[in-house]
Formats: C-alpha cells, sequence, structure tokens
C-alpha cells in the first residue's frame, strides 16, 4: 500500500509541480510582503494603522490563494485519468474507494508545501520586523487557518471533480434554479430571500465555506 | 492758503473712504441685527409649531408610566409597557437619581402598521414603531431613543455623542482599545503606554490651550491630517500654496493650516466611544447622585465636572479608564476550536462524497 501511496505521490507531483511550487513561492511571499515596511525605525504613530491596512489588504489574498490551490490541485488529480477514460485506473488491481483514497491522501501530502510556506513566510516577517505596541503576531493561527481552507477547498473540488459529468451538471442546475427561483420571487414580489440564506448557510457558523471568512490578519490588536 | 487748502483737501480725501467705511460697518450692523431679530421670529414660531404638534401627536393616547419613564402612545398590541419595566432599570443604572426626571420628557411613540403600503399622516415629534415588534426590539428602541436628562451643550459637545445605555458594554471598551492602539497619534500611543497626561490630553479633560500641539504632536501627523483630512477643503485658491508648501514637508505650512481651521473642527484623535467610556466610569465610581452632579455645574471645565461627579481627582479617573480599557483587549486572532472541527468534518465529508462518485460505474 505503502509503494502504490508513493506512486500516486509522483505522477500526482509531476501533474501539479508547477502549482505546487508556484503556490509555494506565493505563500511564502505574501506574508513577507504584508510586513514591508514595518522595520523601519522611524516608524511612529501613523505606521500602526498604515499597518494593519496593509496587513489586512494582504490577507485578502491568502483565502483566494487556498482556493486556487485546491482547485488546481484537484483538477490535476483527476485530469490525466479524466483524459484516458479512467482505463489505467479499472486496470489496477485496486477498488475504486481505495484509489480515490490514495490520490485524496497525495493531494493533501502536496498541499503541505504550501501550508509550510505560509508558516515559515509569516514566522520570517514577524521576526524581522518591529511591531508597534499593542500590536500581536498570529503567524500559526494564520497558516492554520490557511490550512484548513486549502483542505476544504480541496476536498470540494476534488469530489466535483471526481464525480461523473451529471453529477456536475445536478451541482450546476441545482445553483442555477436557486438562482432563478429567487429571480422569480423578486418580480412577484415575493418576501423571499433564498440568497442571503444560502450565503448564511454556506459562509457563517459551522458552514462548509466558513473558514474562508473571518480576518486573515498577520498582524493584529 | 494753498498749503491750509491742501490739507483741507488731503482731509476731506482721507475722511471720505473712512465715512463710506463707518457707513458700510453701521449697514453690516443693522443687517445683523435684522437677521438676529428675524431668527428669534422664527425661533418663537418653531416653538408654538412643535408644541402643537406635540398636543397633535400625543391627542387621545395612553401613558405609560414604569420608574421615571413616560410613554405616551397610540393602543396597539406594541409590548410597551413589559419593553418599559425591561429598559427602566438599565436607565436609571446610567443617570441614577437623576433618571426621574425623564418623567418631563415623555417618550411620544406612535405604533403603525407594519405594513409599508398603508397610508398615515405625518408626525413630527417622537417615534414611529411598527406594532409588531417584540419585546426586546422595543425595549432597545427605548434604549436608543431615550434623552440624557439636563445634558448641557458644553458636556453635549464634549461628549460628540449621546450618552444612552449602551446595548454591548463590552464592545465600546473594546473598540477604544483598537483606537489606542491604532490612532494615528503620538499622543495616543503615549497614553496607551501609560502617560496619563497624555490620555488627559487626548480626552479634553485636561489644559485645553494648544490642542494641535499635544493632539497631533510630530511634523508626520499634521501633515497627514492636512493631507489626508483636510486636501479638499483647503485646494482652495487662498489655502492652495500653504497646502502645496505642506506636501512638500514643509510644517510651518501644515500647522499654519490646521491653525486657521474653525474653532472645534480639528478632528479628535480618540473618537466618540473613549470619552462615553470615561462618563460611564465617572457614573460607576461616583454613585447613585454622580449623573446630578455631572450636569450640576455647566460652567465649570469638564474635567473638574468629572471630577467632581466621580468623587476622585481627575487623574485616577483617568487611570480607571484606562485600565478598564486595557482590560478589554479584543479576543486574540486564534480560530476558534468549532471552526477547525467544522472545516475538518466538512473536508471528510466531501472526500466521503468523492469515494461514493459513480464514475467508474459503468
Amino acid at each position: 500500500m505503502t509503494a502504490m501511496f508513493r506512486a500516486v505521490l509522483f505522477s500526482q507531483w509531476k501533474w501539479s509541480r508547477l502549482v505546487v511550487v508556484l503556490g509555494t513561492v506565493a505563500a511564502f511571499a505574501i506574508p513577507l510582503l504584508s510586513l514591508q515596511g514595518a522595520a523601519r525605525v522611524d516608524r511612529g504613530a501613523l505606521q500602526a494603522q498604515e499597518l494593519l491596512r496593509a496587513v489586512q489588504s494582504w490577507g485578502t489574498l491568502y483565502p483566494l490563494l487556498a482556493t486556487a490551490l485546491g482547485l488546481l490541485m484537484a483538477i490535476a488529480a483527476w485530469a490525466a485519468d479524466h483524459r484516458g477514460r479512467h482505463i489505467h485506473a479499472l486496470t489496477l488491481p485496486l477498488e475504486r474507494w481505495r484509489y480515490v483514497l490514495l490520490r485524496f491522501g497525495a493531494g493533501f501530502v502536496l498541499l503541505a508545501a504550501p501550508i509550510a510556506a505560509v508558516l515559515i513566510g509569516s514566522s520570517l516577517a514577524v521576526l524581522t520586523a518591529t511591531l508597534p505596541t499593542g500590536l500581536q503576531a498570529y503567524p500559526i493561527a494564520l497558516a492554520a487557518r490557511f490550512a484548513f481552507a486549502a483542505f476544504v477547498a480541496y476536498a470540494l473540488f476534488f469530489a466535483v471533480s471526481a464525480g461523473t459529468a451529471r453529477t456536475a451538471g445536478i451541482i450546476l442546475a441545482t445553483i442555477a434554479a436557486l438562482v432563478l427561483v429567487q429571480v422569480v420571487a423578486s418580480i412577484a414580489n415575493i418576501d423571499l430571500d433564498l440568497l442571503s440564506a444560502a450565503q448564511t448557510v454556506l459562509l457563517l457558523g459551522p458552514g462548509p465555506l466558513a473558514i474562508f471568512t473571518g480576518r486573515w490578519m498577520l498582524v493584529d490588536v | 492758503m494753498s498749503k491750509a487748502f491742501a490739507l483741507l483737501f488731503a482731509t476731506v480725501l482721507l475722511a471720505s473712504p473712512l465715512r463710506s467705511q463707518d457707513s458700510l460697518m453701521v449697514r453690516l450692523r443693522n443687517r445683523a441685527d435684522s437677521l438676529l431679530r428675524t431668527w428669534r421670529e422664527a425661533q418663537l414660531l418653531a416653538d408654538v409649531a412643535d408644541s402643537l404638534e406635540r398636543v397633535r401627536a400625543t391627542a387621545g393616547h395612553d401613558t405609560i408610566a414604569v420608574g421615571g419613564l413616560r410613554i405616551i402612545a397610540n393602543p396597539s398590541p406594541l409590548p410597551l409597557r413589559e419593553a418599559a419595566e425591561r429598559a427602566w432599570p438599565v436607565i436609571d443604572s446610567l443617570y441614577g437619581s437623576a433618571a426621574q426626571d425623564l418623567a418631563q420628557h415623555p417618550f411620544i411613540i406612535r405604533a403603525v402598521d407594519p405594513d409599508s403600503g398603508v397610508r398615515r399622516t405625518v408626525l413630527h415629534v417622537g417615534i414611529e414603531l411598527p406594532w409588531d415588534l417584540d419585546v426586546r426590539a422595543t425595549t432597545t428602541a427605548l434604549l436608543t431613543t431615550v434623552t440624557a436628562p439636563h445634558l448641557d451643550p458644553a458636556l453635549a459637545d464634549w461628549l460628540g455623542a449621546a450618552l444612552r445605555p449602551t446595548l454591548h458594554p463590552r464592545d465600546e471598551p473594546a473598540a477604544v482599545f483598537v483606537q489606542l492602539v491604532s490612532a494615528p497619534s503620538e499622543a495616543v500611543r503615549g497614553c496607551f503606554l501609560g502617560d496619563i497626561a497624555r490620555c488627559k490630553d487626548v480626552l479634553q479633560v485636561g489644559d485645553t490651550t494648544g490642542l494641535l500641539g499635544r493632539w497631533y504632536a510630530t511634523p508626520a501627523e499634521r501633515e497627514a491630517l492636512v493631507t489626508e483630512s483636510f486636501s479638499d477643503y483647503f485646494a482652495r485658491s487662498a489655502t492652495a500654496p500653504s497646502l502645496q508648501q505642506c506636501r512638500q514637508h514643509r510644517d510651518d505650512a501644515c500647522t499654519a493650516l490646521l491653525q486657521s481651521l474653525p474653532p472645534g473642527s480639528l478632528p479628535r484623535p480618540l473618537a466618540q466611544a473613549a470619552r462615553l467610556l470615561l462618563v460611564r466610569e465617572v457614573l460607576r465610581a461616583g454613585g447613585r447622585d454622580a449623573y446630578q452632579r455631572l450636569v450640576a455645574r455647566p460652567g465649570t471645565s469638564i474635567g473638574e465636572r468629572l471630577s467632581s461627579a466621580a468623587g476622585l481627582d481627575i487623574d485616577s479617573l483617568v487611570v480607571r479608564w484606562r485600565n478598564d480599557v486595557l482590560s478589554a483587549r479584543p479576543r486574540p486572532l486564534t480560530l476558534p476550536w468549532w471552526a477547525s472541527a467544522a472545516a475538518i468534518g466538512w473536508t471528510a465529508f466531501f472526500g466521503f462524497c468523492a469515494l461514493r462518485s459513480s464514475r467508474w460505474r459503468l
């Protein structure tokens, strides 16, 4: 089983190495760039606010990067199988669920590189910066959030990508139906806010995309 | 003879513009007096209109009395009594003995049909509430519209906001903490670091002379203030050259521009929440009569009033305020355990969906 996992991991690395390398570089660079200028000696009271603004602006890139990594890794994991109409996979002496599990696990292992890059980049940025009194750095919390977001994005797109065209069609049709019902309800002046409800379910509390919301701040009060 | 004539001629020449200036002053004074008279008449008419409107708004209405609260409202299912019973202890705990004086300023509430399509007469006094509000929402409406009794203009001006019971007691000090850490002012930073004199400066409870230098101590702060907050204001032709100089890091130009601002328009380095919090601390420290003492002497300085209301010297008060703020540091930016658990759960769920995919069911 270990040999199989190694083989799947190697093949997946070959298909997605560009994504992994670029993602890792970006994940390392974003925290460093977000704290640029924070080590200036002449930094006064003005810079605390500027620093928070800069960190907040750069903070929007973390969830985007996590989503992009999850999406591209999931596509890369299945692209070769889709191209070969799964014939290679069917020839393997392996149940489908085991095969999927190996692919799934290999993706997680490859995601470890950008996650580690966020942690190392954040820690380095914080160590080299002189933060104004009252502000605190959260490199571990940021890296943990990034890791969970990347995992959720990867799992979501992996599931969609693993499905048939029919499954993807059903998902798209459901979303389209939701939008259509909302439009019709608005035209008919019916007090129905499906999109807000969907947003609440997806983005708030324990919703699947809740991890992407909130404050992605490397430095905060 | 010709010399005397020349002298006379010169005197006439010099006197004529002075005389015309004098007459201009008289004309302007007359105009100002006339405007004042008109303003007073308008004020009188407004008072009469207000009084008539009040009579119209309260005609045929019921009065609900709970503690010092008086609510005049039209009959409706709105749970005003229950809301007043909930609101009164909160209001009483803030204003103390002065809360009884609220009876002189009754709430005028018109419960209206929540259906916005129904037409109704427009009233200019009191508040309108949909009659389907629950007790909680009605209580909130009462707490957020109560008028602080006997609040004089000087105190109101210093506060910059209405002194009302706070709905989220923990949010206010946390917001002030964020201000102390991030406000673009060395004085505020000094206050955060424990310099009580700077705290008094930024709260405006000490010496209020030379506020510009006290609030915005460094040239960089003054330049930022001019170029970020007053850029449009100073871009007029008269001050445009100074603005240009200020942008070129000339502190004298920046300072001159800021000093030319009308009185009271220099932005305070701390927002109103900081001063509200200080007054809440005063009222807590001073007991039930603290508010009465606070509004008793409108002529004295704010520092003295706060000190007398709390029964503490102003330095001790500011220290207590600062300790309150520092202890209200917002929660650290860590991921809550349930968010981590939810993320792991969703990852497992989507993974399970992938495992169950029908791709190979040919």
